[in-house]
C-alpha cells in the first residue's frame, strides 16, 4: 500500500497562492473558505531581517486526533495514509475541528460538514499529483509516496533534514518541512 | 515577528470558535442531571431509604434528572450542523471517541433514571401514576430498587465524567488538555446536583444532609480549581499560555478575569453560607429565612457550575498549541 | 481520466444524460463535480491562452457541462510548461463575475455621472461608426486615437490603421517597460523581449534591480526563478523594501529610492577597475570600451555609498561576486523601468553592465532569440497617414506610442486636435499618471469609447461602452512566442460568450463594416483568418486546437557559438558602450548620474508594487482573487510608524506633495521597508460603483501620482516621484 506524503521546500515557495486557488477550484470550497493557506513571517529589524514562506494544509497525521474523536468514523485514516472523510456520515459536531491542533478543518458552509484538505485523492486516484502540487510554480510542493525511494518525496526527505510542525504534539504527520528560512544558511 | 497569513478560515482564526453557549448550557444542565442522579440514588439508599421517607423530593428529583437532561440535549442538538444526520451516532461505536461513548451512555441513562425513578416511587404516592401498566411496573421495580439505584449511581458518574474527558483528551487545546479536568467537571457536577436537591427538598434533615455533602464538594472544587490552574502554570509554554485570559484583568479578556474573580468570592461565600446553615440550631421547621438563605446558597454553587463550564468552553477555544 | 467507456457506464450515461443535460445546463458547480466523480458526466479539456495578465499562459479549461470549472496550465506552452499562477487559476471568476459588462451602452448622464442606456449592438455600433466618420470628415482620421494593451490590440490597431490614423499610444511603452527596451535597444540594437530571455537556470549570480521577481508573477520567469534559488544560484537584490526576493537574495541591498543609477556606475566603475570584465568578448563585440572607463571614473564605490546608503564595501563585495562569476551572470533587465525620468539611461546602464560581464548570448546570461519566425501574409496595405503625434518630441519613442503624448495634444488641439478616443483592454485612470490632466484631455474630446470585459473607472467615463467578452469565450491572433525556440499558441472559445459580449475580432470587424474598411476584414470569422494563417505558416491547425501550443522543432539558438554568432542591430553593428546615437541628439553617451530630490521632513516617497494574486487594476473585483487580497495597505517603516505613533491595522489618508488626498487605507507596520518612502500594491481604490467587490476598497496609487518625471529620450513617465505624508483617520474601520 501506498504511504502517502508531502515535502514542502519553504525556499522556493514565493507565497504566490496558486496553490490556495487551485485547490479552492479543484475541490468546491466555498467562498470565504480555505484547505490550504500561506504564512509569510518576518523576523529581525531593518536591515537584518529573515523571512520565512510557510503553507499549511491538513497533515494526514498517523496519529490523527480528529480521526480519533469523531463519533460517527465519519473521518477515518485510509490504507494509503490519507486522513478523509465520509461527509454523508458526519453529523457537525466540531470534535474534529477543534481536536486538529494545525486548524486544518472548517464546517464547509454550505453544507454542514467538516471538510479538509484531501490530498485530492480523487486525482491522486487517477494517477495525477493533487491540485496544489500540480500548480506550485516554484516546485515548493512535493508529493509522492514514501515505500517508494525513487519518488520526490523519498529523494527529498533524503537529501534535507526535514522537520515536521508541531512535533510534540505526537501526530506524527505526514507533511514535511524542509529549508525553512528563504535564504540558504 | 510579522507574520501575514493568507487563507485562514475564519472557524479558526484569529482561534477557534466552533463551540458556544449551546454547548456550555448542556455540559452544565448534563452535568446538573448526572449530579442529581448521584444524589438521588444517595437520597434514595441511605439509611436503607428512610432519608427519602415523606419527602418530595424522593419522587421529584428522580424525574427532574431526565427533564433536565433533555433540555441540555436539547441545546447540544442545535449545536450539531447537520441535525438530520444524528442517528449516525447510534449506527456505530467509536471506541476512542469520548462523544461517542457520551451519545450511547445518554441512549443508556434514559431508561436507567426514568426506570429508578419508577422503582423508587413511594408505594403510598403510587396511585399518581394514574396508569395501571405504570402502577404495576413501578410496583415489580421497587423490588430492585438498590440495583437500580447504583446503576443510576454509575450513570451519573459517567455523564458528569465524560464531557471532562472529551475536553481533556483535545491535545489541541492546552487550556483542557489536563488530567485534572474531568475530575473538576464531575465534582463540580455532584455538587450542583446537591444544591439542586436542596433546593427540591422539602424536609429540613433532607436539606441539611445534602448541604453536608455539598460542602465537601464545594471543598474539593476549591482545591481542584487551584491545583487545575497551578497544573497548567506549571506545564509546558502553551499551558501556562492557556490560562492567562483568567489572570490578565484587561479590556480583551474582561469576561474571563470577572469569571475568575466571580469564583474566587461565589465559592467561598457557599462555602461559609453553608457552614453556617449547618452550625445552625434551626428548631423543628427551618424559618422562612433559613429557607432563603439554603437556596441562595445553593443558587450560587449553580451559579458557580455555569460560570466553571462557560469559562472553560470559551478559553479553551482561545489556546493553541502553536 | 479513462478514455474508454463502458457498455454498462454507456447505457448508464446516454440514459441519464438525455434528461440530465437539459437540467444540469443550469446546474452549480458542486453538482457536476459530483456527477463527474460518479461517472456520469465526462470533463473536457480545451486548450487556450490566459489573459489575465500579459504573459498569455497556455491554459487547459477544463469545463463539465457548459461550465467551467477549472483551469490548469497547458504541459506544451513554454510560458505555463503546465501550471498557472494564482490568477490564473482564478480567471473563471471573470467568466462568471455578476458585475461583467453584459450589453453595450450609450452614456445619458454626464462624462463621469455613471449614468447609461442599454443599446443593441446595431444602435451602439452604428452611433460609434458615424462619430467617427464625422470625425474623419472635419479634421481627418488622424484625430483619432487608439489606447490599447494585450490581446484587444490584434483587432483594434489594424482597424485603426484601416482608417488612416497613426496614433496609436500602449501604456506599456511609456508607463512601464519602454524605457527599459529603449536603454537595451541603444545598446545591443534589441531589448530584451517580453517575456525576458534572462537564463536564470544556468546562471551562477543573478541581479534584481527593483524587481521583486516571485510577487510580480511571471510565470515560467517565476518558475525559473525558483528553480534558480532551488540550485543555490546567489542573488543580489537591489530594493529599499525586504521583497519576497530579497528574503531568499544571497546579498539584499536596502538602496535609497532613485540612487540606483550610482549603484550601476559604482559597480561598472569596480569591474573596469579591477579588470573583472570579459576582455576578450568586448573586444569582438563591442565599441567604446574606453571612452566608457573614462567616463564611470569618478563614480567610485565610496562616492556610491554616499548616494546610495549601501556601504562601500559591499558594493565593492557584489561587483566582485559578478565579476567572479562572469559571463554566468544575469543582470535582470526589469520590466516596470518608468521610475524617474532618467530611466533608459538606467537600462543602459544595466545593459553595459551585462555586456562587460559578456553574458549577453551566454549562458546565464540574457540568452539569443530564436532567429526562426514565420512567413508574412499578405494584407491590404494601410493607407498612408498624416504625421504621428503619438511620438511626442521624444527621439527615441517606440511605435507603441506614448500615451501623454497623445493626451498633451488633446488637452492642446496641437499639433492638430484630436477628437476621439477608443479605449481598449486598458484603463487609462490607473495607468497614465496625473488622473487631472487624463480628465481634461475627455473632456475635449468628441467620443470615448470603451471596449473592456468589465467596468473598470475609465469605461465608467465613456460615451459608448462596448462589452468584450472575456478570453475564455474568444478567439484571438496566434500567439507566436519568440523565447528560446519558435511557439505558436492558439486562443479559442471555451464557452460561449455570456450575455450580449462580443469578441474583439467581432467588434473590430463590425465597426470596420461600418467605415467602409470591410476589405480588411477579409474572413467571416476570426476562425476563418487563423485556419489560413496556419496554413500559411504549415502549421497543423487542428492538431493546434488539440495541443495548444506547437513548438517548431530546431528553432532553437540561444547562445553564442563559433556557428552562432549574434547580430548587433545597432548603427555600428557592435554592442555599444558609448552610445553615438545618443550623443548625437544631444544625450549623455554614457549615462552619467544626477541626484533626485528627495522627500522632505515627514514625507515619504510613494514607491508601488505588485501582488502575486492580482494584475493591475484588472482583478481587484475577481471575487477568486478579491477573498484573498481584498483591499491594499501602505508600507511604513516600524521605527516611524513608532514615532509617529501610528499603530499596525490602523487606517491612514495619504497626502501628496500636491494636496491630493486617498482614500483611507490600512497601514502595515514593518521592518521590511526603510524609512524614506512607503509602498502600496497598484490598482486598488476603483471609483467605479459598478465594481462591487473593488469600488473604493483600499487607496489608489496612481490617484496619489500627480507628478511624473519626463525621460527626455523615449518619454518614459517616472511616477516614483511623489511625496505623501500620512494623516491618522479617527478608528480602525
Amino acid at each position: 500500500m501506498p504511504k502517502y506524503a508531502m515535502v514542502i521546500n519553504q525556499r522556493r515557495c514565493v507565497a504566490c497562492m496558486a496553490c490556495v486557488v487551485a485547490c479552492k477550484k479543484e475541490n468546491e470550497v466555498p467562498p470565504g473558505q480555505f484547505r490550504t493557506r500561506v504564512i509569510e513571517n518576518t523576523e529581525g529589524t531593518f536591515p537584518l531581517l529573515r523571512m520565512e514562506l510557510r503553507s499549511e494544509l491538513c497533515n494526514h497525521c498517523d496519529n490523527p486526533p480528529c480521526v480519533y474523536n469523531c463519533p460517527t468514523g465519519a473521518s477515518y485514516k485510509a490504507d494509503n495514509g490519507m486522513v478523509l472523510l465520509k461527509h454523508n456520515r458526519c453529523v457537525g459536531c466540531k470534535s474534529c475541528v477543534a481536536a486538529c491542533p494545525y486548524d486544518a478543518r472548517y464546517i464547509n458552509e454550505e453544507k454542514g460538514y467538516a471538510d479538509k484538505c484531501t490530498f485530492c485523492d480523487h486525482r491522486v486516484k487517477e494517477g495525477k499529483e493533487p491540485a496544489c502540487v500540480a500548480t506550485c510554480l516554484g516546485k515548493s510542493r512535493v508529493f509522492g509516496d514514501l515505500e517508494d525511494p525513487k519518488s520526490p518525496v523519498s529523494v527529498a526527505l533524503r537529501e534535507n533534514h526535514a522537520e515536521v510542525l508541531l512535533k510534540s504534539a505526537g501526530t506524527k504527520p505526514r507533511v514535511y518541512y524542509v529549508k525553512k528560512f528563504s535564504k540558504p544558511e | 515577528m510579522e507574520i501575514t497569513v493568507t487563507g485562514a478560515n475564519a472557524i479558526t482564526s484569529p482561534h477557534l470558535h466552533v463551540w458556544d453557549w449551546r454547548v456550555s448550557l448542556y455540559l452544565f444542565l448534563g452535568g446538573l442531571s448526572a449530579g442529581l442522579a448521584i444524589m438521588t440514588s444517595i437520597l434514595h439508599v441511605r439509611k436503607g431509604g428512610n432519608l427519602a421517607k415523606g419527602d418530595r423530593a424522593a419522587v421529584s428529583a428522580a424525574l427532574w434528572t431526565p427533564v433536565i437532561l433533555s433540555v441540555g440535549m436539547l441545546f447540544i442538538f442545535l449545536d450539531l450542523e447537520r441535525k438530520l444526520n444524528v442517528f449516525w451516532f447510534y449506527l456505530t461505536v467509536q471506541p476512542l471517541s469520548p462523544m461517542s461513548w457520551g451519545s450511547w451512555g445518554l441512549l443508556v441513562f434514559y431508561p436507567v433514571c426514568i426506570l429508578f425513578a419508577l422503582a423508587a416511587f413511594p408505594a403510598e404516592k403510587r396511585k399518581k401514576l394514574a396508569f395501571r401498566q405504570l402502577i404495576e411496573l413501578s410496583e415489580m421495580l421497587s423490588r430492585y430498587k438498590l440495583h437500580l439505584a447504583a446503576a443510576n449511581f454509575g450513570m451519573g458518574i459517567f455523564i458528569g465524567i465524560y464531557t471532562g474527558v472529551l475536553l481533556s483528551s483535545f491535545v489541541a487545546r492546552p487550556l483542557w488538555n489536563s488530567a485534572i479536568l474531568p475530575v473538576l467537571f464531575l465534582t463540580s457536577a455532584m455538587s450542583a446536583g446537591a444544591a439542586f436537591m436542596i433546593m427540591i427538598a422539602s424536609q429540613k434533615k433532607v436539606k441539611l444532609f445534602f448541604t453536608k455533602v455539598d460542602i465537601w464538594l464545594v471543598l474539593a472544587e476549591m482545591v481542584l480549581l487551584p491545583l487545575f490552574f497551578y497544573g497548567q502554570y506549571t506545564s509546558s509554554g502553551a499551558n501556562r499560555e492557556s490560562i492567562m485570559p483568567f489572570f490578565t484583568f484587561n479590556h480583551e479578556y474582561f469576561w474571563y478575569g470577572l469569571a475568575m474573580l466571580l469564583l474566587l468570592v461565589v465559592l467561598p461565600i457557599a462555602l461559609v453560607m453553608k457552614f453556617l446553615e449547618v452550625n445552625e440550631d434551626h428548631g423543628e421547621e427551618l424559618s422562612h429565612e433559613a429557607l432563603m438563605k439554603m437556596n441562595l446558597s445553593a443558587l450560587l454553587v449553580l451559579a458557580g457550575g455555569l460560570i466553571i463550564r462557560f469559562s472553560f468552553v470559551y478559553a479553551g477555544q482561545l489556546s493553541h498549541l502553536s | 481520466m479513462t478514455k474508454s467507456i463502458s457498455r454498462r457506464s454507456f447505457l448508464k450515461i446516454s440514459g441519464t444524460t438525455t434528461v440530465g443535460l437539459t437540467v444540469a445546463a443550469t446546474l452549480p458547480d458542486k453538482f457536476l463535480l459530483w456527477a463527474e466523480e460518479q461517472g456520469m458526466i465526462k470533463a473536457t479539456y480545451t486548450p487556450t491562452l490566459c489573459e489575465i495578465c500579459f504573459w498569455k499562459c497556455g491554459v487547459m479549461a477544463k469545463t463539465l457541462n457548459g461550465r467551467v470549472v477549472k483551469l490548469e496550465g497547458n504541459p506544451n506552452h513554454p510560458g505555463a510548461r503546465g501550471k498557472l499562477c494564482g490568477r490564473g487559476n482564478g480567471g473563471a471568476g471573470l467568466l462568471y463575475d455578476p458585475d461583467r459588462l453584459k450589453t453595450p451602452m450609450i452614456r445619458t448622464g454626464e462624462r463621469g455621472d455613471g449614468k447609461y442606456r442599454k443599446a443593441s449592438w446595431d444602435e451602439a455600433l452604428n452611433y460609434v461608426a458615424e462619430k467617427l466618420t464625422r470625425i474623419k470628415q472635419q479634421h481627418g482620421p488622424e484625430a483619432v486615437a487608439l489606447f490599447t494593451h494585450g490581446t484587444p490590440t490584434d483587432h483594434f490597431l489594424p482597424l485603426l490603421s484601416a482608417f488612416g490614423s497613426p496614433n496609436v499610444g500602449m501604456p506599456s511603452f511609456a508607463q512601464c517597460r519602454g524605457p527599459r527596451d529603449v536603454g537595451l535597444e541603444l545598446t545591443f540594437g534589441e531589448g530584451s523581449g517580453s517575456p525576458e530571455r534572462v537564463d536564470l537556470i544556468n546562471s551562477k549570480v543573478a541581479v534584481l534591480i527593483g524587481s521583486h521577481l516571485g510577487e510580480n508573477m511571471h510565470n515560467s520567469q517565476v518558475q525559473d526563478y525558483t528553480e534558480a534559488i532551488g540550485k543555490g544560484v546567489k542573488f543580489i537584490v537591489v530594493d529599499p523594501r525586504y521583497s519576497i526576493a530579497a528574503g531568499k537574495a544571497h546579498a539584499w541591498l536596502p538602496i535609497r529610492p532613485a540612487t540606483d543609477l550610482a549603484l550601476l556606475l559604482a559597480w561598472i566603475n569596480v569591474i573596469i577597475s579591477e579588470g573583472l570584465y570579459d576582455r576578450e568578448y568586448l573586444q569582438k563585440y563591442a565599441d567604446g570600451f574606453g571612452e566608457l572607463a573614462a567616463a564611470v571614473k569618478e563614480y567610485t564605490p565610496e562616492w556610491a555609498e554616499k548616494e546610495t546608503d549601501i556601504p562601500a564595501a559591499q558594493i565593492v563585495e557584489t561587483a566582485r561576486l559578478m565579476g567572479k562569476n562572469a559571463p554566468n551572470v544575469c543582470i535582470h533587465p526589469g520590466r516596470h523601468a518608468a521610475w524617474y525620468g532618467d530611466d533608459a539611461q538606467r537600462s543602459r546602464a544595466m545593459g553595459i553592465l551585462t555586456a562587460l560581464l559578456g553574458s549577453w548570448g551566454r549562458p546565464g546570461g540574457m540568452y539569443l532569440a530564436t532567429t526562426a519566425s514565420f512567413p508574412k501574409g499578405e494584407s491590404k496595405p494601410f493607407p498612408d497617414t498624416k504625421a504621428a503625434l503619438n511620438l511626442g518630441p521624444y527621439p527615441f519613442a517606440g511605435a507603441e506610442g506614448v500615451t501623454q503624448a497623445i493626451r498633451t495634444a488633446t488637452i492642446e488641439a496641437k499639433p492638430y486636435p484630436v477628437k476621439a478616443w477608443i479605449v481598449t483592454g486598458t484603463n487609462l485612470m490607473k495607468s497614465v499618471p496625473n488622473q487631472k490632466e487624463t480628465l481634461e484631455a475627455i473632456g475635449k474630446l468628441d467620443l470615448l469609447v470603451a471596449v473592456d470585459v468589465m467596468p473598470f473607472d475609465t469605461v465608467m467615463l465613456a460615451d459608448v461602452i462596448l462589452p468584450e467578452c472575456s478570453y475564455l469565450e474568444r478567439h484571438d491572433a496566434l500567439a507566436v512566442g519568440k523565447g528560446k525556440s519558435l511557439t505558436v499558441s492558439l486562443r479559442q472559445p471555451v464557452v460561449p460568450p455570456k450575455f450580449d459580449s462580443k469578441p474583439g475580432w467581432w467588434i473590430a470587424k463590425e465597426l470596420g463594416k461600418r467605415l467602409g474598411l470591410a476589405e480588411y476584414f477579409p474572413w467571416e470569422t476570426y476562425e476563418d483568418k487563423i485556419k489560413k494563417q496556419c496554413q500559411g505558416w504549415g502549421v497543423n491547425y487542428e492538431e493546434l486546437k488539440k495541443l495548444g501550443t506547437i513548438t517548431i522543432p530546431d528553432t532553437d539558438n540561444p547562445y553564442i557559438t563559433p556557428a552562432n554568432q549574434p547580430t548587433f542591430k545597432t548603427a555600428s553593428g557592435k554592442i555599444e558602450l558609448y552610445s553615438k546615437e545618443l550623443k548625437e541628439k544631444g544625450f549623455d553617451p554614457v549615462p552619467r548620474y544626477t541626484r533626485h530630490p528627495v522627500p522632505g521632513p515627514g514625507e515619504f516617497r510613494l514607491v508601488y508594487g505588485r501582488s502575486g494574486v492580482h494584475t493591475f487594476s484588472r482583478t481587484t473585483n475577481n471575487p477568486e482573487l478579491n477573498e484573498l487580497f481584498p483591499e491594499n495597505a501602505v508600507w511604513l517603516n516600524a521605527a516611524k510608524a513608532k514615532e509617529m505613533g501610528i499603530a499596525d491595522g490602523s487606517y491612514v489618508v495619504l497626502e501628496n506633495q500636491d494636496g491630493v488626498k486617498s482614500n483611507k487605507v490600512r497601514v502595515k507596520v514593518t521592518e521590511r521597508i526603510r524609512q524614506d518612502c512607503v509602498y502600496l500594491v497598484h490598482g486598488f481604490g476603483s471609483t467605479s460603483k459598478e465594481l462591487h467587490k473593488a469600488y473604493r476598497k483600499g487607496a489608489d496609487d496612481q490617484q496619489l501620482i500627480t507628478r511624473y518625471a519626463v525621460d527626455p529620450i523615449c518619454g518614459g513617465t517616472g511616477m516614483r516621484v511623489n511625496f505623501v505624508r500620512l494623516k491618522k483617520e479617527g478608528s480602525n474601520a
